[in-house]
């Protein structure tokens, strides 16, 4: 079917793929857009052109540079410091057997707190200023990465180890030469799925109580039932996203380019 | 001792052994010697017996390949010679010292090629020597030099993943032999392949140790490839695993693998073997 007649309809083709991606994104805003005030209140679900012009408001505002610059802050020292401290708990309790057992059940028992429950908590213990929210988005990415780290190093192949001790490795050589390179795919997995989570944290915080961020820019602007600025700020916030996940992608295709088995260890992870 | 281990034991013996175990000077005639070896499993309560009574005596330079069914214990043998498992009984020595765990005298080519995945063949190749501590550019000369005498130029920058089989298996033995090590354990190596290349493998594998004469210690599944490499067959028998005996191979070197079919030993000594091992094989399949 695929070499009997090239044409646009052929479901394969980048073309074709790519022009009903296209016609679907138009006649949505189309839709919409047109629709706006006859089919959907405006008040409620705002309207493509509105949304248009409060986003470039938005971006043409000091203001607004100031809330992402905080909210960036506070989502890199989230994600930073989670993703640190997962990986190296992750390597310790891997390496350490007895400290692994001890901790299972406690670390468990964490890890089903629902962290968004955590916020109110959080805000009695570190204030109202970055640190909580850089801690509520840190304990999000934590787990994620410190569970990925344990079962990548759990998962390396015994002979790969027993192959390297008897060319000479010592016990270090092991650690770093198989066991954190067989991890590593793992990892790369935990720090793709993180980056969402470590925003939803940090937006979260700024909900709860904050004076500047992206999150009070959005609570601000929901709250004076400016729907259309409010859905502007989740498009911005959408469109962040998706930069840093192309970058991760861009990131991980590069250095893992020896896995033959593209995203398999990503649903794998998941599993976990 | 009850009737039964004097029968083990006179079951286990060959010829040979018994004048090499009864020789006192026997670690001069034997350069890797297995002295009664006997290694037992414990799992959930059940213990088996992997190896029974087990001696060997392989000279130096030697090319011995290992023959038998499926239980009969040869890996359990190769992995007590690399140091991975202690035995339950008896020792282990070469050139007169003892093994006590892994050691760089000893190399291992796994069934499996093993490759590091995240790294290129080159790399994966030169491993032994970057764990030794070898210069950079040194080893990349010398995991060159093995690349060119197996065929392998212009894969240097490859992955695992995107090589054949064959010579991922290539690979994985170069990657042994980079390091010189005196005694090289070989598990099935070219077991997973097909006819065609495992043929030309086993004429490569003879080409390389004419030169280097390494002691080589060859587990296969497979009767004529364990009798066109080897300067001596060992059958082993399973239930409890155990050596049955030793024949020399006497064909001269260098050997043309290709032709060695029609050669009359090779013809005599796999009719003899291949009664032996196919009753260890019913027995083994019972």
């Amino acid at each position: 079917m695929t070499n009997a007649r090239p044409s646009i309809f052929d479901p394969d083709s980048a073309l074709a793929v790519g022009i009903g991606r296209l016609l679907l994104a138009v006649t949505v805003l189309l839709v919409w857009q047109l629709g706006a005030g006859h089919l959907f209140d405006i008040f409620f679900f705002g309207k493509p052109s509105l949304i248009a012009v409060s986003i470039f408001n938005d971006l043409r505002d000091p203001g607004f540079y100031r809330d992402l610059g905080v909210t960036g802050m506070e989502f890199g020292m989230g994600y930073v410091i989670g993703g640190f401290a997962g990986i190296a708990s992750g390597v310790l309790l891997a390496r350490w057997k007895y400290l692994a057992k001890l901790a299972d059940p406690f670390l468990l028992a964490l890890n089903c707190i629902p962290r968004i429950a955590l916020a109110p908590m959080l805000i009695v213990w570190f204030g109202i200023g970055m640190s909580s929210k850089v801690f509520l988005s840190a304990t999000l990415v934590f787990f994620i990465m410190f569970f990925n780290t344990l079962s990548g190093i759990r998962s390396v192949s015994p002979a790969l180890c027993s192959v390297a001790k008897i060319q000479g490795a010592t016990q270090w050589q092991i650690f770093t030469k198989i066991m954190l390179p067989s991890a590593s795919s793992w990892i790369f997995t935990g720090l793709k799925m993180s980056l969402p989570f470590a925003l939803v944290g940090v937006i979260i915080g700024e909900f709860m109580v904050s004076s500047v961020g992206l999150g009070y820019r959005l609570n601000a602007y929901a709250t004076a039932y400016n729907t259309s600025a409010a859905l502007g700020m989740i498009m911005i916030m959408m469109c962040l996203m998706m930069l840093l996940t192309w970058g991760a992608n861009a990131l991980d295709a590069r250095l893992m380019g020896w896995r033959d088995d593209g995203g398999d260890s990503a649903s794998a992870a998941l599993k976990a | 001792m009850d009737v039964g281990q004097l029968e083990r034991e006179a079951v286990a013996m060959t010829p040979a052994e018994i004048s090499a175990a009864g020789a006192p000077g026997s670690a001069a005639a034997g350069y890797l010697v297995l002295n009664n070896i006997a290694k037992t499993f414990v799992a959930r309560g059940n213990s088996t017996t992997a190896l029974q009574a087990t001696n060997l005596t392989v000279g130096q330079g030697q090319f011995v390949t290992l023959v038998g069914p499926s239980g009969c214990g040869k890996s359990t043998l190769l992995n007590l010679v690399a140091g991975l498992i202690e035995p339950t009984e008896g020792t282990i020595t070469i050139g007169g010292a003892p093994v006590r765990g892994t050691d760089r005298r000893i190399g291992y080519v796994t069934q499996a090629d093993n490759l590091l995945p995240w790294r290129t063949l080159r790399d994966n190749v030169a491993f032994p020597l970057e764990l030794a501590g070898v210069p950079v550019t040194e080893r990349r000369e010398r995991a060159e030099f093995w690349m060119h005498r197996v065929g392998l130029s212009g894969f240097g920058d490859a992955y695992p993943s995107e090589l054949s089989g064959g010579m991922r298996q290539r690979g994985n033995i170069i990657r042994t032999l980079i390091y010189g090590p005196p005694v090289i354990l070989m598990d099935e190596p070219f077991g997973p392949l097909d006819a065609q290349t495992r043929i030309v493998l086993q004429d490569l594998l003879l080409s390389i140790w004419e030169e280097s004469r390494s002691t080589v210690l060859f587990v296969t599944h497979d009767l004529s490839e364990a009798i066109s490499l080897a300067d001596q067959v060992v059958l082993m028998g399973t239930k409890p695993g155990r050596v049955i005996r030793c024949e020399d191979v006497g064909i001269e070197r260098p050997r043309d693998i290709f032709q060695i079919h029609e050669h009359p030993v090779y013809r005599r000594l796999y009719k003899q073997i291949w009664n032996d091992l196919g009753a260890q094989v019913k027995q083994a399949v019972e």
